[in-house]
C-alpha cells in the first residue's frame, strides 16, 4: 500500500482526485533558507474544502511547505499554484490579497494591540465590509468578543490561537495555512482549537495544516502527507496513514 | 534663578529633545534601524528654515513674537527634512539591503555627508534666525522664570505635534499599521500590510518631527552645522531611557533628559547648600555637578534608571 501512495505524489498538480482542480498545489518544489535546502522535490496539493495535515519528524520541512506556499520563501525550483496560477515568490502581503491566509505557529497575534485592532489589521487588504465581517467573527468566536477592547497579550494561549485564526479569517480566504495550532496548549485547550479548525473549514475554507499531534491532526483531516527530509514519503487518508505499519514505525512513533 | 525658572527652561529644552527622540524611536521600532543621521536631519530642518525665512521674510503679522514667515519656514523645514530622509531611504538604505548593524554604520556616513553639505553651503560659524530677540515675559520674572514668547511658541508647537502624533498612532489606519509593524513585522506582512509603504510614512513622520526639533533648537540656541549631531547622544539617551522602540517611552525619556540637563545648575546649588560630610566629597560633587557636566549627569541618571528598569521606562518595547 505504501508504495502506491509514494508514486501518487508525483502527480500532485495534475488533479488526479476525481477531476477536481486543486485550490493550492506545490509541484516539485525545492526551497530553503539562504543556502540551506529544506524542501527537495516536494509536491503537495489541497483540494477545495479539504483539511490536509502535514506530519513527519522535526526538521522534515513541514513548516517550510507553508512558508513557501505563502511567499515567505521563494521556491528555488518547481511551482506554487493557486487556482492554477503560479504564485511562487509573490510577497506575503500580496498573496493575502489573492485569498490565502496564514496563521504562524508563534507570535501570531499583535500583543500590544487590542483584539479589535488585531482583527482590523487582518482586514487591511479588504475593499470593504470590514465591520460586518468582524462582527460575524465575533459571533462565531464569542470567547474573544468579550475581550474586544483588551490588549491581545492579556489573552490565554487558547484565546490567542482563536484570535490568530480570526485575524486570518477577516480576509475570508479560500485557503488557510495553519502552523501547529496545538503547539504549547494544554490538551483540553488543544481539543477546542481542533474544533475551531473544523469550524473554520465548515466556512468553505480549505485548510493546509502542520501538526505535531499526529493522531488529533489527522483525526480532523481528509488527507495527510508524511514528510521526511524535505520530500513527501507517504500520502493518504488518515486511516491509511495511521494503519500503515511502515508509516507508524518510521514516522509516527510506533 | 529659582527652581521654577530652571524647570521652565527644562520644559523648553525637553520639547526639542522630545521632537528628536520620537522620530529616532519610530524609525528604530518600525524600520529596525538606529539612525545616526537623525541629529543631522534636525540640522537640515533648521538650515532649510533659515533659508526659507530669509527668502519669504516676515509676511506681515506675528504670533507669539514670531513672524508668520517663520511658521512658513518651519513647515518648509519639516517638509525638506522629510523629503531628504525619504530620498536617502529610497536611494541608499533600501537598495543596500543590509542588516540593522550595516544600516547603523551607513547612517553614520550619511550623517557626515549631510553635515559636510551644510558646512559647504553655510560655513561652520554659528548663525541665528533673523527674528527679533525678545525680553522675558514680564509677569513671570518675579517668580524667577525668564522665558520669552519664543519659548512659549516652542513648547506650544511641540505639544501640538506630539498630540497630533498620538491621534495618528491611536485613531488612524496608518497609525495602527505602524504600531502593528513595531509589534511584529512578520505578522504585519502576513496580515497584508504593505510594509514598505508604512516604513516610508514612518520616515516622513520621524524626519519631519526631527526637522521641527531642529528649527526650534536653532531658535532656542543658534544654528551651526554640528547642532544636531551634538544633540544626538542626548536624544539616544532619552530613547533608551524611555524604553527603546516605544514612542511614548521616548516622549517620557525626552522630557526627563531635557529636564535633568536644564536643572543641573539647580542641583549644584542644592549640593553647595547641603552640609555634606567630608570636605573633599563636597568639593568633588560641587565640581562635578555643574552645567559643563549636564549631559554626563543625564547619562548617569539614565544608567541608574536602566539598572532598576533594564527595558526602560515604558518596559517591553511595544509601542
Amino acid at each position: 500500500m505504501s508504495d502506491g501512495m509514494t508514486d501518487d505524489t508525483t502527480g500532485a498538480a495534475d488533479g488526479p482526485h476525481g477531476g477536481t482542480d486543486p485550490v493550492l498545489s506545490l509541484s516539485g518544489v525545492d526551497s530553503g533558507y539562504g543556502e540551506v535546502q529544506v524542501l527537495d522535490d516536494c509536491s503537495v496539493r489541497l483540494d477545495p474544502g479539504e483539511i490536509v495535515c502535514l506530519v513527519g519528524p522535526n526538521g522534515a520541512g513541514k513548516s517550510t511547505v507553508l512558508k513557501t506556499a505563502f511567499g515567505m520563501l521563494t521556491p528555488w525550483t518547481g511551482t506554487v499554484a493557486y487556482h492554477g496560477r503560479d504564485i511562487g515568490g509573490m510577497a506575503p502581503e500580496e498573496i493575502v490579497r489573492e485569498g490565502i491566509g496564514y496563521v504562524p505557529q508563534t507570535d501570531n497575534v499583535f500583543g500590544s494591540l487590542t483584539i479589535d485592532e488585531n482583527l482590523r489589521m487582518g482586514g487591511v487588504a479588504r475593499d470593504g465590509g470590514l465591520e460586518e465581517v468582524i462582527e460575524t467573527l465575533y459571533d462565531r468566536f464569542p470567547i474573544i468578543e468579550r475581550k474586544r477592547s483588551a490588549k491581545a497579550k492579556t489573552l490565554s494561549g487558547g484565546q490567542r490561537q482563536v484570535l490568530a485564526f480570526a485575524r486570518a479569517l477577516v480576509m475570508e480566504p479560500d485557503v488557510l495555512l495553519i502552523d501547529e495550532p496545538s503547539a504549547g496548549l494544554a490538551p483540553n485547550t488543544a481539543d477546542d482549537v481542533f474544533e475551531d479548525v473544523k469550524a473554520v473549514n465548515d466556512m468553505d475554507t480549505a485548510i493546509l495544516m502542520v501538526e505535531q499531534n499526529v493522531t488529533k491532526g489527522l483525526g480532523i483531516s481528509d488527507r495527510g502527507y508524511v514528510l521526511d527530509q524535505g520530500t513527501v514519503r507517504f500520502e493518504g487518508t488518515p486511516e491509511e496513514l495511521l494503519n500503515d505499519e511502515e508509516v507508524s514505525q518510521l514516522y509516527l512513533g510506533g | 534663578m529659582t527652581v521654577l525658572g530652571y524647570m521652565a527652561n527644562g520644559l523648553v529644552f525637553s520639547s526639542i529633545i522630545v521632537l528628536g527622540s520620537i522620530g529616532l524611536s519610530l524609525v528604530y521600532s518600525i524600520a529596525d534601524f538606529a539612525n545616526f543621521a537623525h541629529g543631522d536631519t534636525m540640522t537640515i530642518g533648521a538650515y532649510t528654515a533659515l533659508v526659507t525665512f530669509g527668502a519669504v521674510g516676515g509676511l506681515g503679522g506675528a504670533v507669539l513674537g514670531l513672524p508668520f514667515g517663520f511658521f512658513v519656514a518651519l513647515v518648509v523645514g519639516i517638509g525638506v527634512a522629510a523629503v531628504v530622509a525619504v530620498a536617502t531611504e529610497k536611494l541608499i538604505y533600501e537598495p543596500l539591503d543590509i542588516d540593522s548593524i550595516g544600516l547603523l554604520i551607513t547612517s553614520i556616513g550619511i550623517a557626515f555627508i549631510y553635515r559636510a553639505l551644510i558646512q559647504i553651503g553655510f560655513g561652520s560659524d554659528f548663525t541665528r534666525f533673523d527674528v527679533q530677540q525678545l525680553r522675558p515675559i514680564e509677569s513671570l520674572v518675579p517668580y524667577g522664570v525668564r522665558v520669552t514668547l519664543h519659548d512659549v511658541a516652542i513648547v506650544a508647537s511641540a505639544v501640538v505635534l506630539v498630540v497630533g502624533l498620538h491621534v495618528l498612532l491611536q485613531y488612524t489606519d496608518l497609525g495602527r499599521k505602524m504600531r502593528a509593524m513595531a509589534d511584529n513585522p512578520d505578522l504585519a506582512r502576513v496580515s497584508g500590510i504593505r510594509t514598505k509603504r508604512v516604513k516610508l510614512w514612518t520616515w516622513v513622520i520621524g524626519a519631519g518631527l526631527a526637522g521641527a526639533g531642529g528649527v526650534f533648537l536653532g531658535l532656542f540656541n543658534q544654528l551651526s552645522p554640528r547642532m544636531g549631531f551634538n544633540l544626538l547622544l542626548v536624544i539616544f539617551a532619552a530613547v533608551i531611557l524611555g524604553g527603546i522602540g516605544s514612542v511614548y517611552g521616548a516622549m517620557a525619556g525626552g522630557f526627563l533628559i531635557g529636564m535633568i540637563t536644564q536643572l543641573t545648575p539647580f542641583f549644584s546649588n542644592v549640593v553647595e547648600a547641603l552640609p555634606i560630610g567630608p570636605g573633599w566629597l563636597a568639593t568633588l560633587l560641587e565640581n562635578l555637578i555643574t552645567i559643563e557636566y549636564a549631559n554626563a549627569i543625564a547619562f548617569v541618571i539614565m544608567v541608574v534608571v536602566l539598572l532598576v528598569r533594564p527595558n526602560g521606562i515604558a518596559g517591553e518595547g511595544a509601542t
